[in-house]
């Protein structure tokens, strides 16, 4: 486990463990930075590549590299990592089911200052309509260890949606790729669905609401996609009450996958949906101050949950 | 293969994909005509070094196919050569065919899906780029519409080729100077579309498309120079039937009865 906080060094850092041990991984990167990406540039200059700024051109190369026999980790901002090369990905990584790779950096408001281009809202969306693409979103450094292997343990596409900056380490918690999800609090009939860097938020969320008499379950669902078996039987089977929390366009995101699955499997619970609203945000602010102002920040949550009324985790549907 | 016999095979490929286009009620003539010759000496020139046993052998040279809607001309060639059998080949066009109107690699020797142009460049890159990291002698070969050239993720290609150096890779250009709708004159583009190419660090033929001695000629330069080289080759969209020739509409456009008889007496005159 590496020692630094940031996500992405946890990420790359194990990355840079593979290549150690496996020529055939190569890294490509659209003009991005960041201190593990140095390291590897320097000690393994054949296995890392930056491409320039040409997202496209990235996914295709990625593709004839796959079809030569590597195994490739493409990494760009989330927003263009996905939705400039849709198609690139869709045709040439998705329909020949090739091991690439997609590290989207910059979840949700994470690139606030920088406008709706560079705010990550639809990739999560984009994704989800790729029928061969497995989605992992990290919540943790210990996590974003285990998503490096999971990635390269099963053949196909990939995509990742990293974050940046300090992140916990929650080691001590199980992870099963299997299962997809893991428990952060116990559960309940009463379940909050998060995920990447909502999940810490959640926790305390769920943390303040217990010291009140209320008490809400809290589940990682890491894998978004296959979305597994375990998490419907387990978690969605057998709640009243379901809560997605996501730092994404609440329509094509977490929330609208767990309606999805409400929807298929005929589950009788309630669900409400907490995220970004379906716009593109031409302002400008802090991850923070974007937060606090869509009410997704704890207070915000916190109190969208205290507004639930009783009767609505039990029997109608909203 | 000397060139009167690659010519019977050029005659054998349009022949072929005109009965398949006329028996299935569809299929893209124009930009298909026009690339014969080059498909031609590419299978049967000995240039591409793959067979149906070795479709599959990482050392194998690499063909990608940008304007796959003509792949009425490289399915003959791949059931001559026994890629797929006559019974699939057969197929092309039928309701739930495994041969469809768009390449696909479920198709023996076929190496993408194919029907959204500009993406065959960065794949024969990234496969160029692969081989040189091995040390490997395999190529890549591409092979693009011209108007393809209008889509940007093929400059992103070509500034990426010439940037790492693939000496391994072949681009060529089918400049038939027609797409769906329009003219692709020499303005824009095409204007000292050479010199352009070779500014951004490439070397850059420019052959008859249909001259088969001259698309060898320029194949065997690829081979041997240490830049990406691309080779435009002059063509004619419907090449070989006369009132297909520089006609928009023979894109798609499938022959009337009438029509069929007078293509294929030409196309057999030539044959012959």
């Amino acid at each position: 486990m590496p020692n630094s906080n940031d996500i992405r060094d946890a990420y790359f850092d194990t990355i840079l463990e593979e290549v150690r041990l496996n020529k055939d991984i190569l890294v490509l990167s659209a003009d991005m930075d960041a201190f593990s990406l140095r390291v590897l540039e320097k000690e393994f200059p054949s296995q890392y590549l930056n491409v320039g700024v040409s997202e496209q051109n990235m996914i295709n190369v990625a593709a004839g590299l796959a079809l030569s026999g590597k195994i490739v980790f493409c990494y760009s901002i989330a927003a263009f990592a996905t939705m400039r090369c849709l198609e690139q990905i869709k045709v040439n990584i998705c329909s020949m089911n090739l091991p690439v790779t997609i590290v989207g950096a910059g979840a949700g408001f994470s690139f606030g200052y920088d406008g709706p281009t560079h705010h990550g809202h639809q990739d999560l969306s984009s994704m989800r309509l790729l029928p061969e693409m497995r989605i992992i979103e990290l919540s943790s450094n210990d996590l974003a260890v285990k998503a490096v292997e999971y990635s390269l343990g099963e053949k196909g596409p990939c995509y990742v949606r990293l974050d940046k900056g300090r992140f916990p380490n929650w080691s001590s918690q199980k992870v099963d790729f299997n299962k997809g999800y893991r428990i952060l609090r116990p559960l309940q009939k009463n379940n909050i669905i998060t995920n990447g860097f909502m999940s810490e938020r959640v926790c305390c969320v769920a943390d303040r609401l217990e010291s009140t008499g209320q008490k809400y379950g809290v589940i990682d669902l890491f894998l978004v996609k296959p979305v597994t078996d375990a998490f419907i039987n387990d978690v969605l089977i057998g709640s009243d009450l379901v809560i997605s929390v996501e730092e994404s366009c609440v329509i094509g995101g977490l929330g609208s996958l767990l309606a999805d699955l409400i929807c298929a499997e005929k589950i009788p619970c309630n669900l409400h949906k907490i995220g970004a609203p379906d716009r593109q945000f031409i302002e400008y602010g802090t991850r923070e101050w974007f937060h606090e102002k869509y009410k997704i920040d704890e207070i915000g949550i916190y109190n969208y949950l205290e507004s639930i009324p009783e009767e609505l985790g039990k029997n109608s549907l909203t | 293969m000397d060139i009167s016999k690659l010519q019977d095979k050029a005659s054998y490929v349009r022949l072929s994909a005109l009965e398949n286009a006329v028996r299935a009620g569809k299929g893209h003539l124009g930009g298909t005509f026009s690339c014969v010759e080059i498909l031609v000496m590419l299978y049967y020139g000995g240039f591409l070094k793959i067979t149906p046993e070795t479709a599959n052998n990482p050392d194998r040279d690499y063909f990608f196919i940008g304007k796959g809607h003509a792949c009425l001309a490289i399915y003959p060639i791949l059931y001559e050569l026994g890629f797929i059998s006559y019974n699939r080949y057969m197929e092309y066009g039928t309701d739930g065919s495994t041969l469809g109107g768009q390449l696909d690699i479920t198709v023996p020797g076929v190496e993408c899906n194919t029907g959204s142009l500009g993406h065959a460049l960065g794949l024969a890159a990234g496969v160029a780029l692969a081989s040189k990291l091995d040390k490997k002698k395999n190529r890549a070969v591409a092979l693009l519409g011209d108007a393809e050239c209008e889509e940007g993720s093929v400059w992103e290609a070509i500034i990426f080729s010439a940037e790492q150096r693939l000496g391994n890779l072949t681009c060529i250009i089918d400049r038939n100077r027609l797409s769906v709708t329009r003219i692709m004159d020499d303005s824009i583009i095409f204007s000292n579309f050479c010199k352009k190419i070779e500014l951004f660090g490439w070397k850059c033929l420019v052959i008859d498309g249909h001259d088969l001695n001259a698309i060898s000629d320029a194949l065997e330069f690829s081979g041997v120079v240490s830049k990406p080289t691309m080779i435009v080759a002059n063509t004619v969209k419907g090449k070989g039937v006369s009132f297909m020739e520089n006609i928009t509409k023979w894109h798609h456009q499938v022959p009337t009865e009438t029509e069929v008889a007078l293509a294929r007496e030409e196309l057999q005159r030539v044959s012959s």
